[in-house]
């Protein structure tokens, strides 16, 4: 039932990738192309979209972008229907049509209206094969409903198609309200928790009703016609997006045991979104603090499948970590993770453009190439591996020498690489309690870094980091890099997975049973390793052992 | 030659280096100084220092505050084991996170520091209820009762602090057990200590047991 290889995630080479040159009015980016891809199907993955109404079939010719130099496809029976000559001679294309086959530059004229929703690389996600006993309602939606971000994907559930898949940022974090860190610090009236849960539920029939205008062309008769939406997510979000109110997550007593997320209203929801027939499905979470998207990544994974030893990470607002030692599976998580999604550093971003991704010797390297804003985390992780290979930052976690007034630049002409003692104090913490809960789970399962078969990160996080910065600052057991597996979309591949193969349910039913959940809070040999791994140096291999 | 020693473990604690603090302290008993020394000579004035410091500098972290709790906690553990007689303890301190709170790290730097200031220290963990506060601090003659709270609703509630201040009330044990608090909220709002029924309250951890102390004398002058 697995479909997801082993060593996808990262791209091997990029050598086979174009890079394309990309500007409209008001922006410019610069993208690599992929060759079994449109250039539309890249552009959907960044800011600059070309409008559309089909499904990149070429019928509703509203992609029109125009070549200024490259070598590309001749272009294609749609394009010779839809576009003049003069225009094609003109190097005018349809975007949906055109593929590159050197570097190239172009020029978009007419970009889409500008969207929170761009496409997800769809290759290491779920493929699924059709399923011809679903005869009515054919269409479904999988979701991972996260903290900081949505991500969703669009599927004919009877032919296994994947019409469309998007991700946003939570309105949440656009409003610029962090959760978990309101549930930590203060209760949340009701009335904040109706209005999260009434944002997540219109952002993502937002995201839906975008898939059904770009890549279908129609939108209310499809709505009509979904007969599935299944979410998965952490406990916080699945419970404000069912209406109930997030008192039950204050109860120490229900941080263990399984919280029921149960929509409170399913018809009024239904109507809310227009899809009558749409059975709304919350995947469980697995305890108070651990959701049904770590399920997800495990499902998506399959390590549970494996007999070998594996160790499981899924960075986020929470950081949830599952240990597999080839029969039984230890789960739990750790705060601090909004350090890793950019939330409380002075300079911090989320992985979006402008945001300082690689950091080297050599210099800073940023999303889409664009103006360095702050650092996203695989950026600040290779910052802090930088300072200590240099000798400014100590183990410590303090400057060698105090930075002047603006914290330390990494970069002197660009007031957004300085990064703040304060900044690398809460990086501490958060790779502390993330470290500490690997080796305290592997300790559980008597497991030493040698045993571990694979180690697996899970989650955006993983989408640009450098392993070797992350060994370096103690953020992840050092491991052979082949035998680590970056997968940025799994919780999403899990649920999409849940909602389309038959198998999917007693799959995580499976993983269910064999699951132990475990508190860290309070566990004494817990808070030792926490202290001990403060510091900024590599894991102890003999402290795992 | 103690200076030496004392220099080099200063700064071994201040680099949260803890094999480093432990081979300090190895190479003084191998070089024939007791344990007494190395606690009163070594560890207290070491982990003052860390205080004075850590009020001064505004960029001292997490990491250093814990440190320095935990290398002076263990390094006083295995001391007290060789004294040659136990040693005179200040008074005694019943510590906890408050009903509903479970995070029990930040205590753990009250707790080291104060073990190696020679504080009696009882641990009721996370999720203590008001009333186990205050019988055990009467059933063990403690002088102070700490709360920990790092979230506002667990430093607000009836049930945290201003419980125990209630009961204390009650039974008119104010001016035998004085209460202090800390925790997140407290730094956020430094007014919010009275408005819980503290008698004191510190930013930090390490600080927190300075605090303390100055409590314990206020009762056992």
């Amino acid at each position: 039932m697995i479909s997801i290889p082993p060593d996808t995630g990262r791209s091997a080479s990029l050598a086979k990738d174009m890079l394309a040159t990309v500007s409209s009015n008001d922006q410019k980016l610069r993208i690599l192309l992929k060759p079994d891809l449109s250039v539309r199907q890249s552009l959907d993955t960044t800011d600059l979209r070309v409008r559309a109404a089909c499904g990149g079939l070429g019928t509703c010719g509203a992609c029109i972008i125009q070549t200024v130099d490259g070598q590309f496809n001749p272009p294609t029976l749609a394009e010779r229907q839809k576009l003049l000559s003069e225009d094609l001679a003109g190097g005018m294309r349809l975007a949906c049509q055109l593929r590159a086959r050197s570097d190239c530059t172009l020029y978009l004229e007419n970009p889409a209206p500008h969207s929170a929703w761009k496409s997800l690389d769809p290759t290491p996600l779920y493929q699924a094969q059709g399923n011809p006993t679903v005869s009515e309602y054919v269409y479904g939606v999988a979701v991972d409903l996260g903290t900081t971000h949505i991500r969703l994907s669009l599927w004919n559930r009877q032919s296994g198609r994947r019409i469309g898949t998007r991700y946003s940022i939570n309105p949440q974090v656009a409003h610029g309200a962090d959760i978990l860190t309101r549930l930590d610090a203060e209760r949340l009236d009701d009335q904040d928790c109706q209005r999260i849960g009434r944002e997540a539920r219109e952002a993502i029939i937002d995201g839906i009703r975008d898939i059904l205008s770009r890549d279908m062309g129609e939108i209310t008769p499809i709505l009509a016609e979904l007969g599935k939406v299944l979410i998965v997510g952490n406990t916080a979000m699945l419970t404000l997006i069912c209406g109930n109110s997030g008192d039950s997550l204050y109860q120490p007593e229900n941080w263990q045991s399984p919280i029921a997320c149960l929509p409170a209203d399913a018809d009024a929801w239904r109507q809310m979104w227009r899809t009558p027939h749409a059975d709304i499905d919350i995947a469980q979470p697995l305890a108070g603090f651990i959701g049904s998207d770590l399920l997800a990544d495990l499902l998506a994974t399959g390590i549970t499948e494996q007999s070998q030893p594996m160790l499981l990470a899924d960075f986020g607002t929470n950081t949830e970590i599952a240990v597999w030692d080839g029969t039984n599976l230890w789960a739990s998580s750790v705060p601090g993770g909004p350090a890793f999604e950019g939330v409380g550093m002075r300079n911090g971003l989320t992985a979006e453009a402008g945001a300082i991704c690689k950091v080297s010797a050599s210099g800073l390297q940023t999303i889409g190439d664009a103006q360095a804003r702050g650092y996203c985390a695989s950026g600040f992780i290779d910052a802090i591996a930088l300072l200590l290979d240099q000798k400014h930052l100590k183990p410590s976690g303090r400057f060698a020498e105090p930075p002047s007034e603006p914290g330390l630049l990494l970069q002197a002409e660009i007031p957004k690489s300085a990064i703040f003692a304060s900044d690398i104090d809460i990086f501490q913490r958060a790779k502390a309690s993330t470290a500490a809960a690997m080796s305290q789970l592997m300790s559980y399962a008597g497991l030493a870094i040698s045993d571990l078969n694979r180690l697996w990160i899970c989650g955006s996080f993983g989408q640009h980091l450098d392993l070797n910065s992350a060994f370096r600052v103690g953020l992840l057991p050092p491991m052979p890099p082949e035998r680590v597996s970056l997968l940025a979309n799994a919780s999403l591949a899990g649920c999409e997975q849940l909602l389309l193969n038959p198998a999917g349910p007693s799959l995580l039913n499976n993983i269910v049973q064999r699951a132990r959940v475990v508190n860290l809070g309070g566990v004494f040999e817990y808070e030792n390793r926490f202290i001990d791994n403060l510091r900024l140096q590599p894991m102890s291999i003999e402290e795992l052992e | 030659m103690l200076d030496a020693y004392i220099q080099s473990y200063n700064q071994a604690v201040f680099e949260t280096d803890k094999p480093a603090a432990l081979e300090v302290v190895n190479q003084a008993l191998n070089d024939g100084f007791s344990p007494e020394d190395i606690v009163f000579k070594l560890v207290i004035p070491a982990i003052e220092l860390m205080m004075t410091l850590i009020e001064k500098d505004p960029d001292a972290n997490l990491a250093q505050h814990f440190m320095t709790a935990q290398i002076a906690a263990d390094v006083t553990e295995k001391m007290l084991e060789k004294f040659s007689k136990p040693p005179e303890m200040i008074g005694r301190v019943v510590i906890g996170a408050a009903y509903g709170d479970l995070h029990s790290l930040g205590k753990r730097i009250v707790s080291g520091c104060l073990k190696s200031l020679m504080v009696d220290v009882i641990d009721l963990g996370t999720n203590v209820t008001a009333e186990k506060f205050v019988d055990t601090a009467v059933s063990e003659n403690a002088q102070v009762i700490a709360v920990s709270a790092m979230m506002v609703h667990t430093a607000t509630s009836e049930k945290g602090s201003l419980g125990v201040r209630s009961l204390l009330k009650e039974r008119g044990l104010e001016q035998q057990i004085k209460l202090a608090v800390g925790g997140a909220p407290y730094r956020f709002d430094p007014e919010l200590y009275t408005k819980v029924g503290a008698d004191a309250w510190a930013p930090d951890g390490v600080t927190a047991a300075k605090v303390i102390v100055d409590l314990i004398r206020e009762v056992k002058p």
